[in-house]
């Protein structure tokens, strides 16, 4: 069967070359690497295994372990939920509740006065997977829910089963009234809307996409896909004044993933025989272990790992415009610790940035990835 | 000595015997080395010929009968021959257009000296061949000395001499005819037979036979081959390019003499035709034959092998009846597919060699042993090299071996090809030893302190005391019945000297060279061998076939026997040369959690082993998956392939008997990762590393502090025999 299914794909290449192979885009132009996001440092040094940080009137907002922390502008610490499982992506409503995505759970909306209520299905899905949360200029809430087979935390095996199974579901600000509105989704990562509220943009990392729609209070209309080929595996978005989003790439693409991805018998092997972080997969983090799958270029040659090596975890977030062209970007290439950025903030005019290699939020200048065009 | 065949891989159940087998022979691999023989280049006209000749044996009734194959051999030999001669010209990088002058004017001089002066059939054929070499003499020295245009001199020399028989053969046409000059010697020139085969024919054999030997195994045949591919680099190799261009002339010009003599012969007249449109037709035959048009590539047999394709096409056409012109256009039709093939074939050869040139094996190894941190395991990880002292730190690029001699100097092979020298209480003095070349690799001490050293790309070499080279060996036995010829050495890796003096080294493969060993390790293949080079005898021969990539290399303590390690393995062997199980192989040490390199004596009776990488779950896989790794290496980039695990340091400590007893580790490779070798010396560990920047030592608790590998090899200087006497 392998014979026959790789005989198969041999011809297709040979019969059908403008067929769309996705092939790896070259990072060049804005997304030319540069190790600006080296410099980041935390911020809180106390809040660890944080998964998302969203700026609020009066601080800013972590999503650290099991809690959602206020850190205060004067530096207070007041933990505004505590819940039975960890805390993913977070977001503020209009109407100054915090909305929080609860691993294996759903969304829970906490009122300032602490009182919680839940979504956890929509159209028949159970919600155990959100990977992101954002309110529309309405006050309607979307999520998205990666995968209906795996938790957020197993997105490794979500990857290398290539499943689509994600949604994007909409609901009212009563958590009401909860319908998918798109569905077979390569785990969805991210959704917000532009500055002026007229479009919902999300992400799927699998498809390694960036899609939008447009906005109305009847929910999102058709998709159109406005980045269709990322060198990377897109996590979240937010909003920025001028009218673009951040963008945070958790890992990058490598030939030798891209390989593993069409080679379905080697890769089920590997599955079911190896522990999940020795894979021939993308990572948060890397380099921690010799066991790990060594690639040619990362060999350590003359005491010195080459930043440019086939990149196992990498950091990146970059800046794109209203039409989906990116006009800045800020890594941390390989060897670098930054790595596996799941979320980016503007605050103050600075960023704030959430690797999930160190699990912290790490704030830093924009100013570095300038477009260099 | 008997050549030992390879122990088998470890198996463990029918289906995985199944692929071990199914993989272990690959087709794909003898085409490969089919495909990379010279004499598959004109694989294209050769088969074209064949077909032709099928065709026409079976369209034209009695064509493969004797009688007509004497004839057309009788008609073929003037043009084959003059065919060779453009050969000659163009592999040396020139074209001869006045072949078919040449061919038709002497061919005029033989019939005037034989039918009209009457001169003796000898004189008259020395004296045509002479004015054969004359008139290309003439081209040679216009385009050899006067550096003019090949192109248009001989098209000069075309227009002058065709003009000259033009003239000359008007005035004797019916003197020929006339002429009742008679020789048997003649006639036996022109229709004789030797044992069945035409006179000019048996020449035209002979002149293939000794033009073949002249061009391929000669001086002189190689200097028209190098001043054809490139004149500046023959110029600059001391070639003398003038006089090679000049005899390559010369010797078209002799050979279209003898055609024409040939000619002249079997005709007794010559028509106002003769030799028309011939430096077109060998000029076709040439390049069919794979000749290049640039120069420097072609052989004697391409070019005759093109010409009995054109031959063939125009004698068949014609016996076939086609009318003249349908004959001239299918001609051409089969001539342009050909060559189009041809061009197409020349130009991809490499391609379809390199695509199908490897061929991964399958590989299964059994599970990893334990080395979990604070585990009773000897393998247990530990940080006992995270705090070696540097030494040649940044002065130093990839001490793949490193060695110390009485004196406690520190020598290291580096990537420069050079044997680096650190002395000085703190090896602070850096000098370079010797300058080898190649990639210095595994070294030992000779009982003369010689340096021998293992050269990936040479061979085996030694460096004496006073820092000279000289070469050990770089060659030995071919195997037979294999179809490349491999008996070069071409990745000998590392050595170790018997007391009696035989060098015993490993050859880690011999598919690949020093700077493709990561291939090698895809293909995961029995590549690589292990050879003994007796110095009494002064002979190299091949003891065991079939390793995967053996590596370090150590005789025993008792000098019974030799320890080599096999790195895809992760095993060592023993292989014994003496007492009652000598020639015998057997496994030593099994089942290592990674890729063994070099292995040398410990002070305490047992073996020091520098693991290269540790396995790793997800390339043991691939190994596994042969077709996978088939696919990687075939679709993504080099530095994007999967490696064996490089990126740390470890080396094993081995009783005397094999048993793993311990384990020195640099976990995160920071200071030593892939470490290749390490030498025991007066209590400390020197480490080497294929790809670092430095060597390094640590202290080895409660070993022997007076301990040296040259006392333990050849006893201590006091009581060394024989010393000092060379």
């Amino acid at each position: 069967m392998a014979f026959y299914s790789h005989m198969l794909r041999n011809m297709r290449q040979i019969l059908f070359r403008d067929e769309d192979q996705h092939a790896i885009p070259s990072m060049d132009g804005p997304l030319s690497p540069n190790n600006y996001l080296d410099a980041f440092t935390p911020v809180f040094d106390d809040l660890t295994d944080v998964d998302d940080v969203v700026a609020g009137p009066d601080g800013l907002y972590v999503a650290s372990g099991h809690d959602v922390v206020l850190v205060g502008k004067d530096g207070s610490r007041a933990t505004i939920a505590r819940f039975e499982a960890p805390c993913g992506a977070l977001a503020l409503h209009p109407d100054y509740r915090v909305l929080a995505c609860v691993a294996g759970r759903g969304l829970a909306a906490v009122r300032a006065d602490g009182e919680v209520i839940w979504l956890t299905g929509a159209g028949g899905v159970a919600l155990t997977c959100l990977t992101a949360v954002a309110v529309a200029p309405d006050g309607a809430i979307v999520v998205a829910n990666g995968s209906i087979r795996h938790p957020a935390a197993d997105w490794l095996w979500d990857l290398m089963e290539k499943n689509a199974s994600g949604q994007i579901v909409v609901c009212n600000p009563g958590l009401g009234d909860a319908r998918i509105v798109f569905d077979r989704l390569a785990w969805p990562h991210g959704v917000a809307f532009s500055h002026d509220g007229a479009s919902l943009w999300f992400t799927e990392s699998w498809a390694h996409r960036v899609s939008r729609a447009p906005w109305s209070p009847d929910g999102p209309g058709a998709r159109e896909i406005v980045i269709g080929n990322l060198p990377g595996y897109p996590a979240r978005l937010s909003a920025t004044a001028e009218g673009g989003f951040w963008l945070a790439l958790f890992a990058l693409r490598t030939h030798l993933v891209e390989l593993v991805l069409t080679e379905d018998g080697f890769r089920k092997e590997m599955m079911a025989t190896i522990a999940p972080e020795l894979w021939i997969a993308p990572q948060y983090a890397s380099g921690r272990s010799y066991l790990e799958p060594l690639q040619g270029g990362g060999m350590r040659k003359l005491g010195i790992l080459k930043p440019w090596a086939p990149p196992r975890s990498y950091g990146f977030i970059g800046h794109i415009d209203g039409h989906g062209e990116f006009d800045r970007s800020l890594q941390s290439r390989v060897g670098g610790q930054n790595h596996g950025v799941v979320s980016v903030v503007e605050s103050d005019g600075d960023l704030l940035i959430v690797p999930k290699a160190r699990g912290q939020v790490l704030g830093g200048q924009r100013q570095g990835g300038e477009s260099r065009q | 000595m008997s050549v030992v065949t390879s122990p088998t891989p470890p198996r463990s159940s029918s289906s995985d015997t199944l692929k071990a087998l199914r993989y272990r022979f690959s087709a794909k691999l003898f085409l490969s080395e089919l495909l990379a023989k010279n004499w598959m280049e004109p694989i294209v006209p050769f088969t074209l010929m064949l077909a032709l000749l099928g065709y026409f044996a079976a369209t034209v009734p009695g064509y493969l009968s004797v009688d007509n194959l004497q004839q057309m051999l009788n008609l073929f030999a003037e043009i084959g021959l003059v065919s060779i001669a453009m050969g000659f010209v163009m592999i040396s990088g020139g074209i001869d257009l006045s072949v078919g002058a040449i061919f038709a004017v002497t061919n005029l001089a033989a019939l005037i000296m034989f039918k009209i002066f009457g001169w003796p059939v000898p004189v008259a054929a020395v004296c045509t061949l002479l004015l054969g070499a004359g008139l290309g003499a003439v081209n040679g020295w216009l385009v050899g000395y006067l550096k003019a245009r090949p192109f248009l001199t001989t098209l000069v020399t075309l227009i002058i001499l065709r003009a000259v028989f033009d003239m000359v053969s008007g005035r004797y046409a019916t003197d020929f005819a006339t002429s009742d000059v008679e020789s048997p010697v003649w006639d036996f020139l022109g229709a004789g037979r030797i044992l069945g085969v035409p006179t000019n024919a048996v020449a035209l054999l002979l002149v293939i036979v000794i033009g073949h030997i002249y061009l391929s195994r000669s001086r002189w045949g190689w200097h028209i081959t190098a001043v054809g591919s490139s004149r500046k680099a023959a110029r600059h190799a001391g070639i003398r390019v003038e006089r090679v261009l000049f005899g390559a002339y010369v010797l078209s010009g002799v050979l279209c003499a003898l055609a024409g003599l040939f000619y002249a012969a079997r005709q007794n007249s010559a028509g106002s035709d003769t030799g028309q449109g011939w430096e077109m037709q060998a000029l076709t035959a040439v390049v069919l034959g794979g000749i290049s048009l640039a120069g420097g590539r072609g052989t004697v047999f391409r070019a005759c092998l093109g010409a009995i394709i054109v031959f063939l096409l125009i004698n068949g056409f014609v016996r076939l009846g086609l009318e003249g012109y349908l004959t001239l256009s299918a001609l051409g039709l089969v001539l342009l597919v050909a060559v189009g093939v041809d061009v197409k074939w020349a130009k991809n050869r490499g391609k379809a060699i390199q695509k199908i040139y490897v061929n991964p094996t399958w590989l299964k190894l059994p599970p990893t042993p334990s080395i979990a941190r604070g585990s009773d395991s000897p393998f247990a990880e530990n940080d006992r090299l995270s705090h070696a002292e540097p030494i040649g730190l940044g002065q130093v690029e990839g001490p793949e071996d490193v060695i110390l001699d009485r004196q406690d100097r520190l020598y290291t092979g580096t990537r420069e090809g050079w044997i680096l020298r650190f002395s000085g209480p703190k090896f602070e003095h850096r000098e370079i030893f010797a300058r080898i070349g190649g990639r210095p690799l595994g070294m030992a001490f000779d009982r003369e302190e010689n340096l021998i050293v293992c050269s990936g790309g040479m061979g085996v070499y030694g460096v004496r005391p006073d820092g000279e080279v000289f070469k050990v060996t770089d060659e030995t036995n071919r195997t037979w019945g294999k179809l490349n010829d491999d008996s070069r050495l071409r990745l000998a890796d590392d050595l170790d000297i018997a007391p009696d003096g035989k060098i015993y080294f490993s050859e880690a493969t011999i598919r690949y060279e020093m700077h493709s060993w990561d291939m090698d390790g895809i293909e995961g293949r029995g590549n690589g061998r292990m050879i003994c080079f007796d110095p009494a005898t002064g002979q190299t021969r091949t003891i065991i076939k079939n390793q995967r990539f053996p590596n370090g290399v150590c005789v025993t303590h008792d000098g019974q026997s030799v320890l080599y390690c096999s790195t895809w393995l992760c095993k060592v062997f023993r292989y014994w040369i003496a007492g009652p199980r000598k020639g015998q192989v057997e496994t030593f040490t099994d089942n290592l959690p990674g890729y063994a390199d070099n292995i040398n004596r410990a002070s305490d009776g047992g073996y020091w082993l520098a693991l290269a990488g540790i396995r790793s779950p997800a390339y043991d896989l691939a190994m596994r998956n042969p077709d996978f790794r088939l696919r990687m290496v075939k679709e993504i980039p080099r530095d994007e392939w999967l490696y064996p695990g490089l990126n740390n340091g470890c080396i094993v400590k081995l009783d005397a008997h094999g048993k793993p007893v311990e384990s020195l580790w640099d976990p995160s490779g920071a200071l030593h990762p892939a470490v290749t070798s390490m030498r025991e010396h007066r209590g400390w560990l020197y480490i080497g590393g294929l790809e670092n920047n430095r060597i390094g030592r640590v202290r080895l608790e409660g070993a022997d502090p007076d301990w040296t590998g040259q006392d333990s090899y050849w006893g201590k200087p006091s009581d060394q025999n024989g010393r000092g006497e060379n």
